[in-house]
């Protein structure tokens, strides 16, 4: 065996002179294993420039150290390869046996073994979504058996919450939505930030974490959960699982809001209510104070007439038993009809019926039916006329259609 | 009437009132009351939509697993950060 001349390279420890065969027949001096180890791997290391390489992925196989250790192959090579714990956490997924992928790394020599191998710094799947879109599958599939995504699970909103808990950033643009829409809607409303890493390493827990936090201790009634757009690896946290089992976890209701994408999030299918954006999220999560105006109007109303009618069904009893029983149980109804009165007048300062007290009366027949026809009414019929402030028994004496003005 | 009644609970409570009125099962005393309650919550719900000031908080987890909270502005900052801004 000859010794071949190396390649110049720079920063490679050169053999001493003295290696190789010499003239003199004298016994050449012999490296040590771990000599020659460490200049193959100066030789590798210095060689080469980091490289992408693509192929398809065998063995993948993650230590419980974290360190993954896998093979990148095509039909006819092999390259053992491994990737760090650092760089590994950062995968959305664990790559699939045979999946197509493309990583950057350099080649160095594992001196142990003497084998040469790939260490990878990045590593992204080919095709449509690579890793990233496998991550979504796998924990959907998950989520999903475990029936976390069902329909069924999912709470009604409070309609008029007193307080609401806000997870996100501190400093982004989602909150300064979130708190313009509350209070332009429902500025009487309690906000609870609690605030949250939402993107880069780290902001799955720290969300997670947040999310508990907002939920403790009926602190809350409703929880928004959200950030501004951005791209899928922004969007990340939004994809891992503590988020998704903090969600699911939640003893109140929770509304997502990640961004303007049109991609689904997994923390968007675990919440109660998903909403496009941050504002969206704030319009579902509070009411409108116009709205709540009109509501408290329609529950005067109701409550007036409901009232009204308890009246007119009950008078006819209320008036055979007083006449039976004389006139002091007789005085006793007029009091109670006078506080009748009283209470509807102080409904009327808060209705927007206010036609009687403009002078207008209501004449009301057997059956509470309102007579709107001079048809309706028989000389000799009962009638309640109603009045503003009360209502006036009376008796039909002859009833005149209307004529043609004179 | 209690003011600290959480608006939820007085729409609540208000739509069975109305529920109840409509119903035909009450005694005169009864539906006077109920009234009388139902009018006290539309007085402090319509109180509700006029205050103005959104209340805003930051949540703090404690220590051994408290929760406190503390006021901000609504640009994000603490309020007293904003407050020790001001000169004087």
């Amino acid at each position: 065996m000859t010794a071949r001349p190396f390649r110049e390279t720079r920063g490679v420890r050169r053999p001493p002179a003295t290696g190789g065969w010499t003239a003199g027949g004298a016994r050449p001096e012999a490296y040590t294993v771990s000599a020659v180890n460490a200049m193959a791997k100066d030789l590798l290391e210095s060689g080469l420039p980091p490289l992408w390489v693509q192929g398809e992925v065998t063995g993948w196989k993650r230590h419980s150290s974290g360190h993954c250790y896998f093979g990148l192959r095509d039909r006819s090579a092999q390259i053992r390869s491994v990737m760090f714990r650092s760089e590994a956490q950062r995968l959305p997924a664990d790559p699939e046996e045979g999946m197509e992928v493309r990583a950057l790394g350099r080649l160095t020599l594992y001196e142990a073994r003497g084998e040469y191998q790939f260490v990878a710094r990045e590593l992204e799947g080919l095709g449509a979504g690579g890793l990233w879109r496998l991550a979504f599958e796998r924990l959907y599939r998950k989520l999903d058996a475990e029936g976390l995504l069902a329909a069924e699970r999912k709470r009604p909103l409070p309609a008029h919450p007193t307080t609401i808990a806000v997870v996100t950033s501190p400093v982004g643009a989602a909150l300064q939505d979130i708190l313009r829409v509350v209070s332009m809607r429902a500025p009487w409303t309690r906000v609870l930030l609690s605030p949250a890493k939402v993107q880069g390493d780290g902001a799955a827990s720290d969300l997670a974490r947040a999310i508990r936090l907002a939920g403790r201790d009926g602190l809350a009634d409703v929880i928004i959960v959200g950030r501004g757009g951005g791209s899928t690896e922004d969007l990340w946290a939004f994809n891992d699982e503590v988020v998704a089992r903090a969600i699911a976890d939640s003893p109140i209701p929770v509304i997502s809001a990640v961004g303007h994408e049109i991609d689904v999030t997994i923390a968007d299918l675990v919440a109660d209510c998903r909403a496009a954006t941050p504002s969206a999220a704030a319009e579902r999560a509070v009411p409108d104070r116009v709205a709540l105006a009109r509501e408290l109007n329609a529950a005067a109303a109701r409550m007036r007439s409901g009232l009204e009618r308890w009246v007119r069904t009950r008078r006819s009893v209320v008036e055979r038993a007083s006449e039976a029983m004389g006139r002091s149980m007789r005085r006793s109804t007029r009091r109670r009809r006078e506080r009748l009165a009283a209470y509807a007048d102080r409904l009327e300062a808060l209705s927007p019926l206010g036609a009687l007290r403009r002078g207008f009366a209501i004449p009301i027949g057997a059956a509470g039916r309102i007579l709107r026809a001079a048809a309706e009414f028989r000389p000799g019929d009962l009638f309640d006329l109603r009045v503003a402030d009360g209502s006036v028994p009376c008796r039909v004496a002859e009833a005149e259609f209307a004529r043609e003005e004179e | 009437m209690d003011e600290a009644v959480p608006l939820e609970r007085r729409m609540e409570r208000l739509n069975a009132i109305v529920a109840r009125l409509e119903g035909d099962q009450l005694e005169l005393d009864e539906a006077l009351a109920l009234f009388e309650e139902g009018v006290a919550h539309i007085r402090e719900a319509g109180r509700t939509l006029h205050e103005a000031e959104l209340k805003i908080e930051r949540l703090l987890a404690g220590p051994g697993g408290a929760v406190a909270t503390e006021p901000m502005t609504d640009d994000g900052s603490r309020a007293d950060d904003a407050g020790a801004d001001r000169p004087g």
